[in-house]
């Protein structure tokens, strides 16, 4: 195996182009061999991409080199006069964003031709096109020649990932960088990218520098990492020894603060039950299928089934967690249980009243009951709207109020919320994400509800700032005797705060449980996958490698009869593709969608 | 097949607006005061005289049987007969009048099918000098957002906007033709009667082509994948001219579909100015004189080429971009 | 957020970030000379025009022959300084007259500015909200009013009766709503779609009261920024029908008539054309350049945000 110096980085300082500012990074030196997979890691704003640019001579306009070497075998290509070296030829770069990487109005797969061709013209044009074809197909893109074709629009995320990563490999450069390429994208897609990623790099001998912001995935790939922090290298060793014997604060802080699942007894406290309960909120049998006019054609519509026959029930003081990944439908279901759309079938029942039954005036006095908290802080709220009038307007909607008792109740409620009073006149221009939220929900409580629907609440914040709020639900709960439902992709938070957990798939449920017996003992196939893809330094409950999923979720588009997981299930057989699985309750408070459950049954009983 | 069913849509959507365009031309005429009867028959002629000639004419019936009329008359390719041009010769002018129900008036197909080459001509030059222009200009004002081809871009624009094209019809007919002789002005006897209106029509054009190149190849050099490209190993004069440029150009050519009503009012003005047989010049002779079948005509015609220019920038965008709705 | 974003940012960010985005959009014109030459220019021939015919005693629709065709200071030889800019082919002042024509310039021009951004943005907005039913019919009488050319409208209505300020701004803003409507509805159905509306909606706020408190205020003020150049717009067109004729009817002085006029006195007076012509440049350019300004200051801003 070819062990040679292929990048030898020494002493590399970026900072702003004015002078006199202290730079960015800070005397970064490390060496890579040819086959050598070199990962870093850092927070995000640590300055992860500014050193993924820097490596590639890529730095934006506004920041500079201001020492420091980069020398690819030998030869450094910061100075201009190099004209050997070739970015994208020689040196490869993938970024976190990659549905904006390409051009939106030329094909996929002739932009990454063009490339080819650009930094390989000795290969003529067809060579190229097969080249890149050959490659989409390696990725694992089905359908790779017709794909070849296809525009940017219309590929998920994961799959613009694959392609980003044909792009960066197809003139078979010597140094991929890869820059925290799975961050906007589902666990379990990730996964799949982080093990296909791994395999390439092997099999093309390519020399990989990996950044992330996410240990666990560093992990994946095992060999010497670095810590990157405050713009310096704080440590640098093989990944094992990292986690068995961290030499600096920042790495054990670090190590210290991936959430853990299963390692831990931590969890949410045990719902107060009361004799006689009743379920505060009932959702039955709810559908909502969308039409969309099939593009290019004048008159037929596809039908995007984005809940099928969805019922829970959500009993009074619980955490309900919801969780699914991208294109499950769980922000459909969310605006179904806020009412914001009505289900085309199934009923919702919010304290015995059927919600569809309501008029527009007993709809919004209703409304007290039941409120919704959205994800994004920034686009949330008004704009150009001071705090305090944000809050008054669910007062005003309901009719007017004299001005001293309208102020009393909106500092009332900032107050519980634990927003400062004089917040009340300024724009929420200054404040935090976490103070943001904060907002929304005073404006909320002000209308005393009994349910809080929090749709992906908590994922745009910090651990910290998450840690603070979700001490203020719990203080909330109990002052107000208020009900949760959580709707997210982020495991660890769910299994931090929810008492009971539904997972979601192509509009459906498939299993529903508590908190432990979800995450310790699952039942259904794709939770198993799910909870295998979360990233965790922790021991797995079981081998991921049975469950890494192949391929995204099928479309909600003119869904076939049949489970749907089928199409990826590891365990699927016959049944499964002709005959949906219902959600059966296999033991007390356990509703499970499977027909493996039933033939271990059958075989159980035979 | 989506190609297909976009141009059959926008076809019958076309044809809609045409007939709304004529329905609406059409009644205004009649409901707006100006008698054409009166001008034909001269301001002398006693008020029988004039009910005479306007029932012969059919303009006393009801509007809608008119429509009929006329409708009938369009479905067989024929526009009527212009009230004021007899089939031979020129308008009469002074004491005279020509009666047109008594001698062969004018076809108003024929009328406008001999000016509109004239006119076409003069706004192809006119949008091919206004290209050459403002190209250069806006492209390198896009990609130097903050350097002095931006500011000269920015200055032509201003200027270019601020002047009357009137007045510098006028002021370059003074200079150009009169003093220094270099292009001709008024009529048309060859080709190089076209250049001097084109010259000023594409003044009247050329800013808003040099806006948007500006603002939108601005923009589009900010995004991501133009930034990206450049570590992907593209060339910068790659990454101009076929990815920037294009994404660029669809905001342009949706501009050109809605700059068309302001161009055919540029078009009117000048051939008036020059002197120039085009449609314009037809149009406001034919609006003064409330010679209403060659005015129903040309609105037809005015609103067709509008619907086609339309659908024809809706494809280009789409085969540039195709996001783009159909 | 990458800290590229972070620091590229930072010298504009930092005192501006407590201000509202419209303050933002005025202060960063301010800030380009091009702005502040335009308005300055503009704000003194808005001055001139209505100070100066107040003051001076000589008419401007008085036929005095005797003094006709006089040049202007210092050329020829038959100047004067009572009429600095020359006379006409009446012996009326050029400059009195190009002064009183830029009044009722800067009148139509505003005027109907202000008319085509209440009721073109007023439907729109409408259509946009509400979206369906009304949207369809909104878009269509739209597309029909687009497809008749402004000359062909004025020719027609102006034509036949005598031109008045009223008719003539009613002409000019018939032809101008629909643009405004199709901007204002298309940033309505963006708005609609904004996570702040569904906030609202949960809290159980009407379509109406979010479009009117809400959307509206946010709406508005880009599309205000950029009418300043449709008034400079308006004012060519009204010099365009004073062309044709069919504007305010002589002897009350406006730019297009002057000019028309003065064709058959180019080669001997050829001040006639150009002074007005000079003037109504200079206006509009000094609309034009405060009007780009907020343009270009406007899209910086929304573009970075």
């Amino acid at each position: 195996m070819d062990l040679s110096l292929i990048l030898d980085v020494s002493d590399l300082t970026v900072g702003p182009v004015a002078p006199g500012s202290p730079p960015i990074l800070d005397r970064i030196s490390f060496r890579l061999n040819t086959s050598d997979i070199f990962g870093i890691y850092g927070e995000s704003g640590a300055g992860k991409t500014i050193l993924s640019r820097a490596l590639a001579n890529w730095l934006p306009e506004s920041l500079a080199y201001r020492a420091g070497q980069v020398a690819f075998a030998g030869r450094d290509i910061l100075n201009p006069d190099i004209s050997e070296v070739r970015i994208g030829r020689d040196i490869a770069y993938i970024g976190s964003k990659p549905q904006s990487a390409l051009d939106p109005t030329i094909a996929v797969g002739s932009q990454i031709a063009e490339k080819l061709h650009s930094v390989r013209p000795e290969w003529n044009r067809r060579e190229c096109r097969e080249r890149v074809m050959q490659l989409l197909g390696e990725v694992r893109i089905p359908s790779p020649k017709e794909r070849y074709w296809d525009y940017p629009a219309k590929f998920s995320g994961g799959m613009m990932q694959r392609a980003m990563i044909v792009d960066a490999i197809c003139a078979e450069p010597a140094v991929l960088i890869a820059d925290n390429v799975t961050q906007p994208l589902d666990v379990t897609v990730g996964a799949q990218i982080v093990a296909l990623l791994h395999d390439l790099c092997l099999r093309h001998r390519m020399a990989t520098i990996y950044l992330s912001s996410s240990l666990p995935t560093l992990g994946q790939f095992g060999d010497r990492t670095a810590i990157l922090y405050q713009g310096r290298f704080v440590e640098q060793q093989a990944f094992a020894e990292l986690l068995a014997a961290p030499q600096t604060d920042y790495t054990r802080k670090a190590i210290a603060s991936v959430p853990r699942m299963w390692s831990t007894a931590e969890g949410p406290l045990a719902r107060r039950q009361a004799v006689g309960e009743v379920p505060l909120m009932q959702v039955q049998n709810v559908h909502r299928t969308y039409r969309a006019r099939k593009r290019g054609t004048f008159n037929s519509y596809s039908h995007i089934q984005a809940v099928r026959g969805v019922t829970l029930d959500i009993m009074p003081r619980e955490n309900f967690g919801i969780v699914g990944e991208s294109g499950c439908g769980k922000s459909t279901l969310t605006r179904l249980l806020a009412w914001l759309e009505v289900p085309d079938q199934g009923s919702i029942v919010l304290n015995g009243t059927s919600l569809g039954s309501l008029s527009r005036g007993e709809l919004i006095r209703k409304r007290n009951e039941f409120q919704l908290l959205l994800q994004d802080p920034y686009n949330a709220l008004p704009p150009r709207t001071t705090v305090g009038r944000m809050i008054e307007e669910s007062l005003l909607i309901r009719g007017s109020i004299p001005r001293a008792e309208l102020r009393r109740r909106v500092i009332a409620a900032m107050a519980e919320v634990g927003l400062a009073a004089e917040l009340y006149d300024q724009l929420p221009i200054a404040l935090s994400t976490g103070e943001r939220q904060r907002i929304s929900i005073a404006r909320a409580l002000i209308l005393d509800p009994k349910l809080l629907i929090l749709d992906e609440t908590l994922s745009a914040l910090d651990q910290r700032e998450q840690a603070k709020l979700i001490d203020l639900f719990s203080k909330l709960q109990e002052k107000n005797d208020l009900t949760y439902v959580f709707i997210s992709h982020d495991l660890a938070m769910v299994r931090k705060v929810c008492t009971r957990i539904a997972v979601m798939y192509l509009g459906e449920m498939v299993e529903i449980a508590d908190n432990r017996e979800l995450f310790f003992d699952p039942q259904h196939p794709y939770t198993k996958a799910l909870l295998s893809a979360a990233p965790t330094l922790e021991d797995k409950l079981f081998d991921p490698g049975d469950f890494l999923l192949e391929g995204e979720p099928p479309s909600p588009i003119d869904i076939r009869p049949g489970c749907s997981f089928a199409s990826r299930c590891p365990k699927a057989f016959g049944r499964c593709r002709v005959e949906t699985p219902k959600l059966v309750e296999r033991s007390p408070g356990r509703l499970v969608a499977c027909h493996l459950l039933d033939s271990s049954e059958v075989k159980a009983a035979a | 097949m989506l190609i297909l069913e976009f141009l059959v849509k926008r076809i019958a959507q076309g044809l809609l607006i045409v007939f709304i365009t004529s329905l609406l031309i059409f009644t205004l005429l009649r409901v707006v005061p100006g008698d054409p009867v009166r001008l034909i028959v001269g301001g002398m002629a006693p008020p029988d005289v004039v009910e005479k000639v306007a029932n012969k004419m059919g303009l006393r019936d009801p509007i809608i049987v008119q429509y009929g009329r006329y409708m009938r008359g369009l479905l067989q390719a024929d526009l009527g007969q212009s009230y004021l041009r007899p089939r031979s010769g020129m308008i009469a002018t002074g004491g005279q009048y020509v009666d047109p129900t008594k001698s062969d008036m004018a076809p108003v197909t024929d009328l406008i099918l001999e000016r509109l080459p004239f006119t076409l001509q003069l706004g192809g030059m006119a949008l091919l000098f206004a290209l050459l222009i403002s190209f250069p200009i806006g492209v390198a004002g896009g990609l130097h957002q903050h350097g002095w081809q931006n500011a000269l871009a920015f200055a032509v624009q201003s200027l270019f906007v601020s002047i009357p094209n009137f007045w510098l019809a006028i002021v370059l007919i003074l200079f150009l033709s009169v003093k220094l002789k270099l292009l001709p002005a008024l009529g048309y006897q060859g080709f190089s009667y076209v250049l001097l209106p084109a010259i000023v029509l594409s003044v009247e054009i050329a800013p808003f082509i040099i806006r948007t190149l500006t603002t939108s190849l601005g923009e589009v050099m900010q995004s991501t994948f133009i930034d990206e490209a450049r570590v992907r190993g593209l060339s910068r004069r790659r990454i101009v001219y076929s990815h920037a440029l294009r994404n660029a150009a669809v905001p342009l050519v949706n501009l050109l579909g809605i700059q068309l009503s302001t161009l055919i009012g540029g078009v009117l003005v000048i051939e008036y100015i020059f002197d120039y047989p085009g449609l314009g010049n037809l149009t406001v002779v034919s609006v003064v004189g409330r010679d209403f079948p060659v005015i129903q005509g040309i609105a037809i015609t005015t609103s067709a080429v509008f619907v086609f220019i339309n659908i024809i920038v809706d494809l280009v965008a789409y085969m540039i971009d195709p996001r783009v709705e159909l | 957020m990458t800290a590229t974003t972070v620091i590229a940012a930072q010298p504009e960010q930092a005192p501006s970030r407590i201000r509202s985005v419209n303050r933002r959009i005025l202060l960063g014109a301010w800030r380009m000379p091009s702005f502040r030459i335009g308005l300055f220019i503009f704000l003194g021939l808005l001055l001139l025009s209505a100070i100066y015919p107040e003051l001076s005693s000589i008419s401007a629709t008085k036929m005095i022959v005797k003094d006709k065709f006089l040049p202007p200071l210092w050329l020829g030889d038959k100047w004067a300084w009572e009429h600095p800019l020359g006379t006409d082919q009446l012996g009326r002042d050029m400059l009195m007259r190009s002064l009183i024509g830029l009044r009722y310039s800067l009148l139509v021009g505003i005027v109907t500015v202000l008319l085509i951004f209440i009721i073109g943005c007023g439907l729109g907005l409408f259509a946009g909200f509400k979206g369906k039913w009304w949207d369809t019919i909104i878009m269509r009488i739209t597309d029909a009013q687009l497809s008749i050319p402004m000359i062909i409208l004025a020719i027609t209505i102006l034509g036949v009766s005598r031109p008045t300020v009223p008719t003539i701004v009613i002409v000019l803003a018939l032809s101008g709503w629909p643009l405004y409507a199709r901007v204002a509805r298309s940033a309505a159905v963006a708005e609609r779609g904004k996570e702040y509306v569904r906030g609202l909606r949960v809290l159980g706020a009407g379509d109406w009261r979010i479009l009117l408190l809400f959307a509206a205020p946010n709406i508005l003020p880009p599309i205000a920024f950029v009418a300043v150049l449709d008034v400079a717009r308006m004012m060519i067109f009204e010099a365009i029908l004073g062309f044709l004729g069919l504007g305010i009817q002589p002897p009350t002085p406006s730019f297009g008539s002057m000019i028309a006029d003065s064709r058959k006195y180019l080669i001997n007076a050829w001040w006639i054309a150009t002074i007005p012509g000079i003037f109504l440049a200079v206006a509009l350019t000094s609309i034009n350049l405060v009007g780009s300004a907020l343009e270009k200051s406007r899209n910086r801003i929304y573009g970075g945000l």
